[in-house]
C-alpha cells in the first residue's frame, strides 16, 4: 500500500552536531542518519564537520574518517571499497549508490547520507535486506540442466553476449530500494534487482528451465508492478539497465505462449 | 525481527528526475482524464435532457475557473497521449537507454505544453 508518511517511530529528529577540531578551513557538513536500537529513541540526523583537505575522494572515505577520527559508534556496511561487493550501498544526496564509487565532489552543498530507502533499519546506515534475499532465492538463481558431461557446457559467442549487462549485477539493492513500486509493494513485487536476475537465467542458452521460469514470474504483482519509472536504471552504480531487463521479460511473455 | 525498527525515509528524501516525474504525471493525468469523461457524460446528458442547463455550463466555461479547467484538461490529454506513445515504444523494447529516456521524457513534458498552447490557439482560430 502507498504510505507516503513515515510511521511515528521513524520520524527523524535533530541530532548532535560535531564541530571540527582540526582547525581546517576547507570544511564540509555531512548529515548522517543515525538510529541506535539500544536506546528506543527515534532516528536522528547527526551533523559532522569534515576537514576536506585530509580526506580522499569518495563518500565512503568520509564515513571512514568519521568512524576513525570523530565518532566510532557510526555503523555502516563496507568491504571491498572498489564497487565489487555491493556492501556500502546507501542513499547519498537523494540518490542510491555505492559509497565507495561515489565521489563527494559530485555532490553540491551539504552531503546527506541515509540508509537505502524504505527498509527496516537495523542500525544507522544498515537496512534489513532479508526480504530481498528471500525473493532472490525464489527465482532459483542457478543453472538448471539435465546435461551431464565431463567437459565445459559451451555457449556460442552470440548466446554469451546476451548475458552482458546482466551478469555484472552485484546485488547491492540500489535499484530495488530506489523503486517506488517496490516501496509500496515490496512484499509481493519482486523488484528490479531480482527481476534482472530472473531474466539473466531466462536468457541463458544453457538453462533448460526457461518456460518454467517465465511462468513463475508472470504475475500481476511479481512482475507487472513495474511501471517503467526508471529509478532503478538511474540508480544502478554498475550502469546496468534493470528496466530494460523487465521490459524484455514482459515482451517474452507477450510474444510466446507460456 | 523487533517491530520497533524504524523505516528508512523514502519518498521524503529521494531525488526526482525526469522519468519519475513523467511517470507520476502520467498517472495523475490518467485519473484526471477518467474523471473528465464522467463529467463529459453528465454534461452531454444534461444538454440533451434539460436545455436550460446549457446556460449554466456556458457561464462556467467562460469564467476564469472554467477556462483554467479547460486548459487543464487539454494539457492532461496532451500529456497522456505523448506519454502513452513513449510507453508504446518501451513496450516494443526501445528507448530504455538512460539518455534516450531522459530526452523522450523532456519531449513529453515540453511537447504537452506546446500541444496545449497550439490546441488553445487553434480553438480560438488564431492559428
Amino acid at each position: 500500500m502507498v504510505q507516503i508518511n513515515l510511521p511515528k517511530n521513524s520520524e527523524i529528529q535533530k541530532g548532535k552536531y560535531y564541530k571540527d577540531k582540526t582547525g581546517s578551513k576547507n570544511l564540509r557538513k555531512i548529515n548522517v542518519y543515525r538510529w541506535d536500537p539500544s536506546t528506543g529513541e527515534n532516528p536522528r540526523i547527526d551533523t559532522y564537520e569534515i576537514d576536506m583537505d585530509n580526506c580522499p575522494s569518495k563518500v565512503l572515505d568520509i564515513l571512514n574518517k568519521i568512524k576513525n577520527e570523530i565518532d566510532p559508534s557510526l555503523a555502516y556496511r563496507r568491504s571491498c571499497s572498489h564497487g565489487v561487493c555491493g556492501s556500502c550501498a546507501m542513499n547519498m544526496d537523494g540518490k542510491n549508490g555505492l559509497a565507495c564509487t561515489k565521489p563527494h565532489s559530485e555532490i553540491k552543498g551539504d552531503i546527506n547520507i541515509y540508509p537505502l530507502p524504505h527498509l527496516k533499519v537495523l542500525k544507522d546506515l544498515i537496512g534489513d535486506l532479508s526480504t530481498l534475499y528471500k525473493q532472490y532465492e525464489s527465482v532459483q538463481p542457478w543453472l538448471k540442466t539435465s546435461k551431464k558431461t565431463d567437459k565445459e557446457n559451451l555457449q556460442s559467442k552470440e548466446d554469451r553476449s546476451k548475458l552482458d549487462g546482466l551478469y555484472e549485477c552485484i546485488m547491492c539493492a540500489c535499484c530495488s530500494t530506489a523503486c517506488p513500486s517496490y516501496w509500496w509493494n515490496g512484499d509481493k513485487y519482486l523488484g528490479p534487482a531480482v527481476l534482472l536476475q530472473a531474466y539473466r537465467w531466462i536468457v541463458d542458452s544453457r538453462d533448460e528451465d526457461r518456460k518454467e521460469r517465465l511462468k513463475k514470474v508472470a504475475d500481476e504483482l511479481k512482475l507487472y508492478r513495474c511501471h517503467t519509472i526508471m529509478n532503478c536504471t538511474n540508480a544502478c552504480p554498475k550502469g546496468l539497465n534493470p528496466a530494460k531487463a523487465i521490459a524484455e521479460i514482459k515482451k517474452m511473455l507477450a510474444t510466446s505462449n507460456v | 525481527m523487533k517491530n520497533n525498527n524504524p523505516l528508512s525515509p523514502h519518498i521524503q528524501i529521494y531525488k526526482w528526475h525526469v522519468s519519475s516525474l513523467v511517470s507520476i504525471s502520467h498517472r495523475i493525468s490518467g485519473v484526471i482524464n477518467y474523471l473528465f469523461f464522467v463529467f463529459l457524460s453528465i454534461w452531454i446528458l444534461f444538454s440533451f435532457l434539460f436545455i436550460e442547463t446549457y446556460e449554466i455550463f456556458f457561464i462556467f466555461y467562460n469564467s476564469i475557473l472554467g477556462k483554467f479547467f479547460v486548459t487543464g484538461i487539454i494539457w492532461s490529454f496532451s500529456f497522456q497521449i505523448l506519454s502513452e506513445i513513449r510507453h508504446l515504444f518501451w513496450d516494443f523494447g526501445y528507448g530504455f537507454d538512460l539518455k534516450i529516456s531522459k530526452i523522450t521524457g523532456l519531449v513529453v513534458i515540453f511537447g504537452s505544453l506546446i500541444l496545449t498552447i497550439s490546441i488553445l490557439l487553434i480553438g480560438r482560430q488564431i492559428i
